[in-house]
């Protein structure tokens, strides 16, 4: 029951607070208290518990946790804390209590989906924190932009999320339930189906080509919403559920290839949109895209391990920057780089954010270049090229690192008069230190004994690849440095299109949603005029059919109304017994038929109380069938 | 017990039509006092229902010879998809009578015409002789014809005229199926529907089975309602009081794929298996079409009623799925019957609390068109939430109830239908789609209204209402349990050799 907790406690946390006070300083302790209690639960979880919850009609929710499914669980409360509470002093007054309760409860989901041991437990939290992310990107509700951007999210993640219906189908076509221990059961084309499923999904989920767009889209949310959403929830979940099934989907062979395929196109294509992003929360975002592509390479090449210990120094490294960028953000007013240059007027701010971009970067020691050189010896694995390629990835992500930290707390004008409040400071200083502590990674015994402890492998790293990796990274610092100098690139002409992910929305655009809205209306029209024609037709007919009868035979029709009477008498006929009624009815209804149709006509004028006797025309034609049927 | 659920509002009916000088706000409480009665005994029957795997089918039967030589009779008795259906449906009508409307003079009949269709309704779902259903079902047509006629606003005479028509044609392809699957077959007449499930009658009877089964198919679409005979409900919701549009979705329409499911599904179900994959193709293109079609719409009611067409397209898919084999994969055909017996449960509770709050847009403001709207949120928080609420129901968000129930079909006719389950996954994604465009264009952005013109939030008993309905909304969604066990104790009997 214990990890259920992990769920339960930050939900029950988030709906208390949603009905508390609305003080920012009780938001921040409460919201803090929970989710310090969700970390202290996650890290006394025994790492092997698995628990069955009957959901009811024979279904069965599993929860459990691997030993990396441990790891995430604990970053996920761990850095949650830290922005929530920097959240509840940053962002605005308005909607804040609404904002910090749907944080914990996005939270909540997260940890469901990370402790979740079958596809029902995993959908149900995967969903949520779709959800959550559409409530939060939308905060700012009484906008134009923010609300259209959270459907954007929404839908897009949303199509990604049709993959895990369809891995949760085929596995229970497979194997009669949705576990993932019952994978093994399922039958090799059945899996290869599960494994495309969970492709998309966590795709889709972490920004990925071509769905990457949707991350952009997403920071018109607040500043602290964009920090959790890339560094522990929502994001992380893709990369997280492709390393969690690793084992089981390996067997299919594509998997590996298409994960590391679609992972370093991002890789490249995400480094290459954020190196010329002028938007700093946009250039932090191309950077989460391209980091979690590294992820994904890691896993597709066979080491989970890795990727899951990148996702932890991401984690903290990408949550500082995120919350770095929201000071400097407010300070300036908008997020635009060229404002910014805050170094002078914000030192401990730019101070703790230089150890976020050193991370990113991938400068020893920090932990966060640790974890990018495993990615590229796992890539290595592979093959020497992939681990080649890697390293460009590096190399990019060192340069927009760099072009992030001069242009925004390089040495400048000073503007602005906004300042970081104890809160505020404190997240930041913690952050930087988790990121500076995780500088252990390097050490030998550290690493090693985390994989054993967490049963995972690490890849053997080729003599030549250390070397490589360091010398792009130190052009890369160069050309960011020298990038950070040039205030409007991105802002203009090529660059500029290309900076909006290298013109991918406008292609969605043009080629999905456009059309998908121009059919909807058509399909619209259709169904007005032209579905509804055969039933419009037939109306018209009747109605020209009984007109012509009224005209013919006057006498007729009055013969309908007086002989039809009334609905009750209809009614009385039939309980009086059918028998009798076949009998009575036949030869009279004859006649009413035709006057009834006639009488339609008629009815157009009287009123509606007349309408009964078109159930009376129904009767009759049951009759004569009932008589033609039974003397068959 | 059942048929005072029956009669106790029939008889409410008859007295407030006869109650001449009864104020509004008397026949308001009746008809709230009245319908309760149903909701309050069927809730004691559920909690008496015996979902163990050795309880028989049909429980708490009730019988009294009516035609013995026809072999009708009254009979009534529920298993636990007629159970959960019917209680559901009691619910609504207490809600449709709990929902204030502005009625003018005329509102004593207004709360008969609902009691009446509330008794009439629950006879459908609980009876158990065939001729009785048909009555039942039939009297429904007229009850809302009615109340869509006289209380609609626009042109509600021509859409509630294309509503009966519509439907009644499809109620008589249902008789004549009736007929041709009782006087088949041997033994004595009889419409009892348990004596006809054991008998199989159409059983080895190719073209009849065939025919019957198209009548059947027919009929049981218009009023479902499955593409391409779903025209008539658009301009019947458009057109119909919230309330009215609330029954008419909520327990109407399920009238449609129960009838499915009792009779053609039980009763001829070697006929039912041969044709199932057609039955499952147009149920896959009502719910692409009409999500695709919702889209499309501009007015919120249209749009809504248009969700309907997708949402009762996955019923009639669970229902195909679980109909397509006499034996084999009993376990995914009894998940996916599940499934759909939940999604009429949660459509019946999510669409109705849609329509009641789409009612209190035109009360307060005389317009269905979304473009109208806008900024809601900030004038009228609780309509927000409990739309929103409503509006992830519906698209089948987890920890709602239309998760579900969708989440079952899709898995059950999976296992069943490949293709027919993947393609159906799309409906979700235009789903997702249609609300959140609506939610948006309603609450969010800039206000739109003309200025000076109020929107006042939900009243007392609107919020009330809502509070209830939505609330089981997310009793289902959380913890299923209490609603699943009785639905999969008659769907393994029912895919289980049909008896």
């Amino acid at each position: 029951m214990m990890l259920w907790g992990l769920f339960l406690c930050p939900v029950a946390g988030g709906l208390a607070a949603a009905i508390g006070p609305r003080a920012r300083g009780w938001l921040a302790v409460w919201a803090g208290g929970v989710l310090a209690s969700t970390l202290v639960l996650a890290i006394l979880a025994a790492s092997d518990a698995g628990t069955v919850l009957r959901w009811g009609g024979g279904l069965t929710l599993r929860a459990g946790l691997t030993p990396l499914a441990h790891v995430v669980a604990m970053l996920v409360p761990a850095v949650a804390a830290m922005v929530v509470a920097y959240a509840a002093q940053h962002e605005h007054r308005q909607g804040l209590r609404r904002m910090i309760a749907l944080t914990l409860v996005f939270v909540g989901g997260m940890e469901l989906l990370v402790i979740a041991a079958d596809f029902l437990t995993l959908l149900i939290g995967w969903e949520l924190v779709g959800a959550c992310s559409w409530a939060l990107i939308g905060h700012r509700w009484h906008e134009g932009a923010p609300p259209a951007s959270a459907n954007y999210a929404f839908v897009v993640t949303r199509a990604g999320d049709l993959g895990l219906f369809l891995a949760a189908m085929a596995t229970f076509a497979g194997s009669g339930s949705f576990a993932f221990a019952d994978l093994a059961q399922v039958s090799p084309g059945l899996l290869a189906l599960v494994a495309a499923g969970v492709l998309l999904s966590a795709a889709s989920k972490s920004g990925q080509m071509p769905f990457a767009p949707w991350l952009f889209r997403a920071m018109d949310g607040p500043t602290s919403v964009s920090a959790l959403l890339h560094a522990a929830t929502m994001v992380a979940a893709g990369a997280y559920l492709l390393a969690r099934l690793q084992p089981m989907l390996a067997p299919v062979v594509w998997f590996g290839p298409a994960a590391i395929a679609i992972g370093l196109v991002t890789a490249l294509a995400g480094g290459v949109v954020a190196l010329i992003q002028p938007h700093a929360k946009k250039l932090l975002a191309g950077s989460t895209s391209a980091h979690y592509g590294l992820m994904f390479v890691a896993t597709g090449a066979g080491y989970p391990l890795i990727a899951i210990l990148h996702l932890l120094t991401h984690g903290f490294f990408k949550a500082l920057l995120f919350l770095a960028a929201g000071v400097a953000g407010e300070r300036a007013g908008d997020y635009q780089l060229r404002h910014m240059r805050f170094g002078r007027a914000l030192p401990l701010t730019g101070a703790a954010s230089a150890v976020g971009a050193l991370a990113l970067a991938g400068v020893p020691p920090l932990g966060g270049a640790w974890t990018k050189e495993e990615i590229v010896s796992a890539a290595g694995h592979h093959s020497a090229l992939l681990a080649i390629a890697v390293t460009l990835a590096g190399a990019l992500s060192a340069a927009y690192a760099t072009r992030f930290q001069l242009a925004a707390f390089g040495r400048g004008d000073v503007e602005g008069t906004y300042q970081p409040g104890a809160i505020e400071k404190t997240a930041l200083l913690l952050l930087a230190l988790a990121s500076l502590a995780l500088s252990l990674l390097w050490v030998p015994a550290v690493h090693e004994g985390l994989a054993r402890a967490w049963d995972g492998e690490l890849p053997h790293a080729e003599s030549w690849e250390l070397p490589l990796s360091l010398a792009l990274i130190v052009g890369g610092i160069l050309a960011g440095a020298a990038l950070a100098r040039r205030s409007a690139l991105g802002t203009q002409g090529v660059t500029s299109n290309a900076a909006d992910w290298l013109g991918l929305p406008t292609l969605i655009d043009t080629s999905v949603t456009r059309p998908a809205f121009a059919l909807a209306s058509t399909a619209a029209y259709v169904d007005d005029y032209i579905v509804d024609a055969p039933a419009r037709g037939a109306a018209t007919f009747g109605r020209a059919a009984a007109r012509l009868f009224a005209r013919g035979d006057g006498a007729v029709v009055d013969r309908g109304v007086r002989a039809s009477s009334a609905f009750g008498r209809w009614l009385a006929q039939r309980s009086s017994g059918i028998g009798e009624w076949l009998a009575d009815a036949v030869p009279e209804g004859t006649a009413s038929g035709v006057g009834t149709s006639g009488h339609l006509a008629v009815r157009m004028q009287t009123g509606m109380t007349h309408q009964y006797y078109a159930t009376i025309t129904g009767g009759i034609l049951l009759i004569v069938a009932l008589v033609f049927w039974g003397a068959a | 017990m059942l048929s005072l659920a029956i009669l106790v509002p029939l008889i409410g009916a008859f007295v407030l039509a006869l109650w001449t000088s009864a104020s509004t706000r008397a026949a308001r409480a009746t008809a709230i006092g009245v319908s309760a009665v149903p909701f309050a005994l069927l809730v004691a029957v559920w909690v008496g229902f015996d979902a163990s795997p050795e309880a028989p089918l049909f429980q708490h039967l009730e019988e009294v010879p009516w035609i013995p030589a026809l072999g009708v009779a009254w009979r009534m008795g529920v298993d636990g998809i007629a159970l959960v259906v019917a209680t559901m449906s009691a619910l609504l009508f207490v809600a449709a009578a709990a929902w204030p409307i502005e009625l003018g003079e005329r509102a004593r009949e207004y709360y008969a015409w609902i009691l009446f269709l509330a008794g009439v309704s629950l006879g459908v779902f609980l009876t158990l002789d065939l001729l009785i259903f048909y009555v039942f079902f039939d009297l429904s047509l007229v009850g809302m014809y009615f109340l869509i006629g006289r209380w609609g606003h626009g042109d509600s005479q021509a859409a509630a005229l294309k509503f009966f028509l519509y439907t009644l044609a499809g109620s008589l392809a249902i008789l004549l199926a009736i007929l041709g699957l009782v006087l088949a077959g041997d033994g004595p007449l009889t419409f009892d529907m348990r004596e006809l499930i054991a008998r199989q009658p159409l059983a080895g009877m190719d073209l009849r089975g065939g025919l019957v089964l198209l009548g059947f198919v027919f009929g049981f679409g218009i009023k479902t309602p499955l593409f391409p005979v779903h025209t008539w409900l658009p301009p019947a919701h458009v057109q119909a009081p919230g309330p009215a549009s609330t029954i008419l979705a909520g327990v109407l329409l399920k009238m449609g794929t129960f009838g499915l499911l009792r009779i053609p599904m039980a009763m001829m179900h070697e006929t039912f298996a041969r044709y199932a994959l057609w039955i499952g193709i147009v149920a896959l293109v009502s719910i692409l079409w009409g999500a695709l079609v919702a889209l499309g719409q501009t007015s919120i009611k249209r749009r809504i009623a248009y969700t309907s067409v997708n949402h009762m397209g996955y019923t009639v898919l669970g229902i195909a799925a679980a109909g397509s084999l006499v034996a084999g994969h009993e376990a995914a055909r009894a998940l996916a019957l599940t499934g759909a017996v939940v999604e009429m449960v949660a459509h019946g509770l999510i669409t109705g609390s849609l329509f009641l709050m789409a009612g209190s847009f035109w009360q307060r403001t005389q317009s269905y068109e979304m473009a109208d709207y806008g900024g809601l949120a900030g004038v009228a928080p609780k309509l927000t939430a409990a739309f929103i609420l409503a509006a992830f129901a519906s698209l089948g968000l987890p920890g709602l109830a239309g998760f579900v129930a969708e989440f079952q079909i899709f898995a059950g006719t999976f296992a069943v239908h490949p293709w027919l389950a993947g393609l159906a996954l799309l409906g979700i994604l235009v789903t997702a789609a249609l609300f959140l465009t609506m939610v948006r264009a309603l609450f969010f952005g800039d206000r739109k209204l003309p200025e000076g013109r109020s929107f006042p939030d939900l009243s007392r008993s609107e919020t009330i209402v809502m509070a209830a309905l939505l609330a089981l909304v997310v009793a289902i969604g959380v913890y299923p349990a209490w609603l699943l066990e009785p639905i999969m104790a008659s769907a393994r009997i029912l895919v289980g050799g049909a008896g």
